[in-house]
């Protein structure tokens, strides 16, 4: 497989939104199933004392790399951290203000509609009923589109590695789950600042809190809906002197989650659908990539040979044939219309790149 | 250290105390008068239930009694409560049914409500219950618990307050609203004076000291000191009269960590209910070490304990020697 060649074809923007237009006429909106029983975790900020246990839990269940600080040392947690392939969780401390410092957990958290699935062309990723969102690297083409799809900068990609690179993140320890254990971290937590179970019941666990303890916190449970809803939540502690908000108002709320380095504003639709359009072709076009590769792959060959005087000629050819053969297969697939469709809209944005190149006189 | 057996004496010696008062209050001399107040309102009022409409109302519940003269004391002046700067009574407007007046609010709600929205002039009415609770929030000695523990909203909670003893007669009198200014106050006088002061029982500081190893694996055991920690608390709140009258008993203050089960001088463990691995059953339960963590820091920070740190592991439970 050529990444670069497919990339060079693929990145060509009109083409995928091109693709993208097809398949939403065709599908309409699209998200992923709801699992209703699915899990989460909710992590309490106000019990959080920043400890690291749970980024050593983490770092044990998944044999990852020794880490170059010992989790011992709590001072790291003063540095804005993000996660790495090796740490798929950090926690670090944010100010408040008033001489008040807290903790925040980050991991990938497992959105109900993950932005990084629909943004993945090739399938990569997989939301389960049990709540995870999980990654398998045999069909990843490290196009890292899911890195750039992620509202909160999860998916990591090992740059250091020379062959095959593949994405890391948090698993949501999907494998123990299966086996009926906790996820490392929340195994590790000293403080029961991360609550696993269903994410109905952490809801309600998480409004009883807040109920309980009105002083005590931002009546926001971060995830519930926002980015769509996610599995991972987060309550955080209302910051001295802040008058409550008003139960889960974003707008109220944001200012406070900025501190925090969260944002009420990435809305409550799911963010697959808004990646959807951008990005994503898929799943449909998981069926006939290769056929399409091919064709990118090939016309990118052609071109590169034929002499100048025929470029043209040829790559119009070329680029006939490579679309004919996509709109067969979504004529196959999706009937008729959809395939006029997509034609139309392929052939827009194909003239409107030929047109930029020409405009820009170097083919890139 | 503090010295047990010096707290023995102190707490014999307020228990002594209370009694001299109380034999007093009993004694066949005339029913005991009420310091008058700065203000010239009543010392000490029943507040009954007035249904407006001249008939009794319905219920168990007995009518709290006010003392306005300690509460005149405590706050620093009559708008605190009297929010609308004429000091008249608060059912005027806050009716049982709610009245245009007092903005719909009931005469229940102004007395519980702690949900009171923020006023933008900065002049927040306060209710009974949310006045107590800023108190115990703002006050370090009793952050403490409070941070920790909600207390129970319980019937021995409403007791509190809602303890003056009338007969049938006079709450039907009382709210039909046809008792005379004169008879609330002897009755409100008699429920203040005959109070009895919770008791205060030595006991309090059993066990000295708790070897907490149950979960020793990473660390060693740790050693609690029982005793000092519980005695640092009655020492700290032994003037407060707020927590003297919600503390009606003594089992109260080991309800702050041994929360959750009936009151008790020898209450469960925390390793009865808090098992070493989450409950799937019930995710909102803390596990053992998790229990330990919260409830110890939860207190300290609430304290503004400052040593030591919540990160500092080792001052609490040592490292266990490494292995060879
Ligand atoms: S979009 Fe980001 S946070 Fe959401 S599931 Fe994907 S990687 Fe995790
Ligand atoms: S759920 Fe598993 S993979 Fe994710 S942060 Fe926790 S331990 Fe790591
Ligand atoms: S282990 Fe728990 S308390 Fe410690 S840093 Fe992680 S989430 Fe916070």
């Amino acid at each position: 497989m050529n990444r670069r060649k497919f990339l060079t074809f693929m990145g060509t923007a009109g083409v995928v939104s091109a693709l993208g237009t097809a398949k939403v006429a065709e599908a309409g909106v699209h998200t992923f199933p709801y699992y209703d029983n699915g899990y989460g975790v909710l992590h309490d900020m106000t019990r959080c004392i920043g400890c690291r246990q749970c980024e050593a839990g983490c770092n044990k269940v998944n044999n990852l790399k020794k880490p170059d600080v010992p989790f011992t040392d709590v001072t790291v947690t003063h540095k804005r951290r993000r996660t790495t392939t090796t740490e798929w969780t950090v926690v670090n401390r944010y100010d408040l203000g008033h001489n008040e410092f807290v903790f925040r957990k980050i991991q990938c958290f497992h959105c109900n509609d993950p932005a990084c699935a629909s943004a993945c062309f090739t399938k990569c990723y997989k939301k389960n009923p049990d709540g995870s969102v999980t990654y398998d690297d045999t069909q990843c083409v490290g196009c890292r589109y899911c890195m750039v799809a992620c509202p909160f900068y999860i998916p990591t990609f090992e740059y250091e590695e020379a062959f095959d690179p593949i994405i890391q993140k948090c698993t949501f320890c999907h494998n123990r789950l299966e086996k009926g254990q906790l996820p490392g971290c929340v195994e590790s937590c000293t403080m029961d600042a991360l609550t696993f179970g269903r994410r109905k019941d952490l809801i309600n666990i998480a409004r009883k809190r807040i109920a309980e303890n009105p002083d005590k916190y931002l009546d926001y449970i971060y995830g519930e809906h926002d980015a769509g809803g996610t599995a991972w939540m987060v309550l955080m502690p209302k910051p001295k002197g802040m008058p409550q908000i008003a139960t889960g108002n974003a707008a109220e709320a944001a200012p406070a989650m900025k501190k925090i380095g969260l944002d009420t504003h990435l809305g409550t639709q799911p963010m697959g659908e808004l990646t959807y359009g951008a990005l994503g072709t898929v799943p449909m076009i998981i069926s006939f990539w290769p056929v399409i590769f091919g064709g990118a792959y090939g016309m990118t060959k052609r071109r590169e040979a034929i002499a100048k005087a025929n470029q043209e000629k040829a790559v119009a050819e070329e680029r006939q044939k490579t679309l004919e053969t996509v709109v067969q297969c979504i004529e196959k697939e999706q009937g008729k219309e959809a395939a006029d469709k997509a034609r139309a809209a392929m052939t827009a944005a194909l003239d409107e790149q030929d047109a930029k190149a020409e405009k820009g006189g170097e083919d890139k | 250290m503090r010295n047990g057996k010096a707290l023995l004496t102190q707490t014999l010696k307020a228990a002594a105390c209370t009694f001299c008062l109380f034999a007093l209050c009993a004694g066949p001399v005339a029913a005991a008068e009420l310091e008058e107040t700065d203000s010239g309102a009543p010392s000490a009022m029943v507040m009954f239930p007035v249904t407006g409409d001249g008939t009794a109302t319905k219920g168990s519940m007995k009518p709290a009694v006010f003392n306005h003269l300690i509460h005149e004391k405590a706050v620093s002046d009559c708008v605190t409560c009297h929010h609308t700067g004429d000091p008249q009574s608060c059912a005027d407007c806050h009716t049982l049914t709610g009245s245009p007046e007092g903005n719909g609010i009931t005469l229940e709600r102004a007395m519980h409500a702690t949900n009171i929205a923020p006023r933008a002039d900065g002049n927040t009415p306060k209710s009974c219950v949310s006045c107590h609770e800023e108190r115990y929030k703002a006050k370090q000695e009793c952050a403490g618990c409070h941070n920790i523990v909600v207390p129970a909203r319980d019937d021995k909670w409403c007791a509190v307050c809602h303890n003056a003893n009338v007969t049938p007669e006079q709450l039907a009198k009382g709210s039909a609203g046809s008792l005379t200014a004169e008879e609330n106050l002897e009755i409100a006088t008699k429920s203040v004076t005959t109070k009895v002061a919770p008791e205060k029982v030595p006991g309090y500081f059993e066990p000295t000291k708790v070897i907490i190893d149950t979960l020793a694996d990473e660390y060693q055991p740790c050693l609690f000191s029982h005793r000092r920690h519980v005695a640092s608390l009655v020492e700290r709140i032994k003037n407060d009269k707020l927590a003297e009258a919600f503390h009606y008993q003594p089992e109260v203050i080991c309800a702050t960590c041994h929360h959750q089960s009936p009151l008790s001088m020898t209450p469960p463990k925390c390793g009865s209910c808090h098992q070493t691995k989450i409950d799937p059953a019930n995710p909102g339960r803390p596990n053992l070490k998790a229990a330990y963590h919260l409830q110890c820091m939860g207190c300290h920070t609430g304290m503004g304990v400052q040593r030591p740190a919540n990160t500092d592991c080792t001052t609490c439970h040592k490292a266990k020697p490494a292995a060879e």
